[in-house]
């Protein structure tokens, strides 16, 4: 019997990474830290560099330069011996199309020492009723929980999710949030990477937002919300719309967006902004072309509107 | 082990579930079988039509004729003369035999007769092989009427176990091509899983790359072994050749020439991105190895500056052995050196695949 000296706290551990491809630096100089039990989640663009991260820190790809630690050992050194306590799930992988979904789980069990009952896993990811059809033959949302299930048949210590609600109903979503939500329960570590603000802000403990390969915020959604957000969103259409600077002449208003026709004022007096931008309107005699007029809490979107100066998803 | 037994499986049942990979396995050379084989026992049928001119119903003109008629592949055509030597220009006929008259009378008079032969010599099966045969039955005929016992007889022995015939040339070769076939394809099943990032899922979990390239290289040889029993099983059932060497030995030569194939497949795919770059790459590799390597027919056909090239294809050597051990045919090469140069093959490619192959 072999007894670990003490469970480290910190089972990610990542030190001033360093990735290039050509001229492009992927990620650009990023450190963080996972701790135990942790859902930590990397938020950002697509193109951001945070699949790339994830997979150097899962031994997929070689890292330039910097240090990464999994539960206490270089992936670099011993990799195999990671991998045994490490679940992954990738972005879109095709999987072998001519076995079904159990013998593709049975597979899968057999690289590792140790493994989860198959009934169990498909109960888990609801694939009981579609153990017997063949992989290609599965819808979208099947074989992204088939992913999932994949990356969960060792019973991992850590989970690795790259983007597993994309391309899902929200239907779909939605149960499989209720998934990671159990395994976050039950102490597993978590690990994921998404460009959805809500399934980050709903499914992690902490967040980094990362783009063009660095990190510019961490911390959990709610806080981060918070310090940089005292303020609520007024959100509406108007064609044309109104000019930024005049937009930051109204009372309350602290910071203004304009796209198009598409505009929020961040505002910390959402009454005397609200009848400014209704004022406004009359004067230009838009009302009728006014649209879409909420006021809403600032969320994680608003977050890297405001650090970045870009929607997420453009 | 588990993790090799699993993917063998997994493999086999992609297989068997796949209909266009068993019809391209299985199908595919037994196919051939049949066309060659078809095409070839078409040949022995052959018959040539020989005009015959008798002006009379003599005793003796009457016994050449039943002699003629015997030939079982002669079609004997009597007629006027000047008919069958218009027939005879025309190409409607392969030769015309012409009986002199008074036949009985000039034998019985001790007179020699002159039975004339007319031919085209344009036509070289007239030549090669109407004229012998021709020749033979008119020395019957003259012994018949002359009594005189045969005293000196030529019997023909083939140094060979039994003679080869076209198609017991060509399954060996059939099944040459298969074995061909089936290692060179099965590169692109590595660069199709590379592609479509099947092998970096692999690569996400503890499973030994060294594992998975072993259990894909069983699977081709199980591939391999039930290929080799479905071609000599049809060409033994349908088309009497038999399979005459030691099957150790032949069973043994599959699974060389299996891995070596699978080596230089791998070797030639190593830095190919996708399976449409990697397919031409192996039909490249794939045909001239078809035609030269004298699968189908003897490299004694092939002219000379081919000879270097046909001396280094492993098919060749791969051919050669799978006749001698199938069919007892005459060597191209000792067994010993066929079997030196695939081993030499499987292992610089195997050498260049290693240090060439790009995982990701």
């Amino acid at each position: 019997m072999k007894i670990e000296k003490e469970i480290p706290s910190i089972v990610i551990n990542v030190d001033h990474l360093v990735k290039s491809y050509g001229v492009i630096k992927a990620v650009n100089d990023i450190s963080f830290q996972v701790l135990q039990g942790e859902a930590f989640g990397m938020l950002g663009p697509n193109g951001a560099g945070k699949t790339t991260t994830a997979e150097i820190i899962e031994g997929l790809r070689q890292a330039d330069s910097g240090r990464v630690s999994v539960l206490g050992l270089d992936i670099a050194r011993v990799p195999a011996k990671i991998k045994q306590r490490i679940g992954i799930q990738l972005q879109a992988p095709s999987l072998l199309p001519l076995v079904t979904v159990q013998e593709i789980l049975q597979l899968f069990a057999s690289f590792y020492k140790q493994s989860i009952p198959i009934d169990d896993i498909l109960e888990l990811l609801a694939l009981r009723e579609s153990r017997k059809i063949l992989v290609k033959n599965l819808s979208g949302g099947q074989q992204q929980r088939l992913s999932v299930a994949m990356a969960l048949i060792n019973n991992p210590d850590i989970a690795f999710l790259d983007e597993p609600t994309t391309g899902l109903d929200p239907q779909a979503r939605r149960s499989l949030w209720s998934v990671i939500e159990d395994m976050r329960k039950k102490g597993k570590t978590i690990f994921l990477t998404t460009h959805y603000m809500e399934e980050a802000e709903r499914l992690c403990d902490r967040v980094a937002i990362i783009d063009h390969g660095q990190i510019i915020a961490m911390d959990s959604p709610k806080e981060l919300i918070n310090t940089h957000f005292k303020e609520s969103a007024i959100q509406f259409e108007l064609e044309p719309a109104p000019p930024e600077v005049v937009l930051q002449t109204f009372p309350g208003a602290t910071q203004v967006m304009v796209s198009n026709s598409e505009v929020i004022v961040y505002s910390n007096n959402i009454p005397t902004t609200m009848s400014a931008i209704l004022k406004y309107a009359e004067k230009v005699n838009l009302t009728d072309k006014l649209k879409d007029l909420y006021v809403r809490e600032a969320t994680l979107e608003d977050v890297f509107l405001k650090l970045t100066g870009r929607k997420i998803r453009e | 082990m588990k993790a090799f037994n699993k993917l063998l499986i997994s493999d086999l049942r992609q297989f068997f579930r796949d209909r266009t990979a068993l019809f391209f396995t299985f199908a595919f050379p037994i196919l051939f079988i049949f066309i060659f084989g078809w095409v070839f026992s078409g040949a022995g049928d052959i018959s040539y039509e020989i005009g015959l001119v008798k002006n009379d119903s003599s005793v003796t003109s009457e016994g050449i004729s039943q002699i003629l008629r015997q030939i079982p592949i002669f079609e004997i055509n009597e007629g006027e003369k000047t008919d069958k030597l218009a027939e005879l220009e025309e190409g409607n006929l392969r030769a015309v035999v012409v009986i002199p008259d008074d036949i009985d009378t000039n034998i019985g008079l001790g007179q020699p007769v002159d039975i004339r032969v007319y031919y085209d010599p344009a036509q070289t099966t007239s030549a090669q092989i109407i004229l012998p045969v021709l020749k033979q039955a008119i020395d019957e005929v003259n012994r018949q009427i002359t009594q005189q016992p045969i005293l000196v007889k030529l019997t023909e022995e083939s140094i060979q176990a039994h003679d080869l015939r076209d198609i017991d040339y060509l399954v060996p070769g059939i099944l040459a091509m298969s074995i061909l076939f089936l290692g060179l394809f099965g590169s692109i099943v590595l660069v199709e899983r590379r592609e479509k990032k099947i092998l970096k899922r692999f690569g996400a979990t503890p499973l030994n790359r060294s594992t998975m390239v072993f259990s894909q290289i069983t699977y081709r040889m199980i591939l391999a072994l039930i290929q080799t029993l479905i071609i000599i099983g049809i060409a033994s059932l349908v088309f009497n050749v038999q399979m005459v060497g030691n099957w150790f030995l032949l069973l043994g030569l599959v699974l060389l020439g299996t891995l070596t194939f699978i080596s230089i497949g791998y070797f030639a795919v190593a830095r190919a991105k996708t399976t449409e770059g990697a397919m031409p790459i192996i039909q490249i590799i794939q045909f001239p190895m078809l035609f030269l390597s004298g699968i189908f027919f003897p490299v004694d056909f092939m002219p000379d500056f081919m000879r270097p090239i046909i001396a280094i294809i492993p098919l060749t050597y791969l051919g050669d052995a799978f006749r001698q051990v199938m069919v007892d045919a005459t060597p191209l090469y000792p067994l010993s050196l066929d079997i030196a140069v695939l081993i030499a093959w499987l292992f610089v490619c195997m050498i260049l695949a290693v240090k060439l192959f790009r995982w990701e």
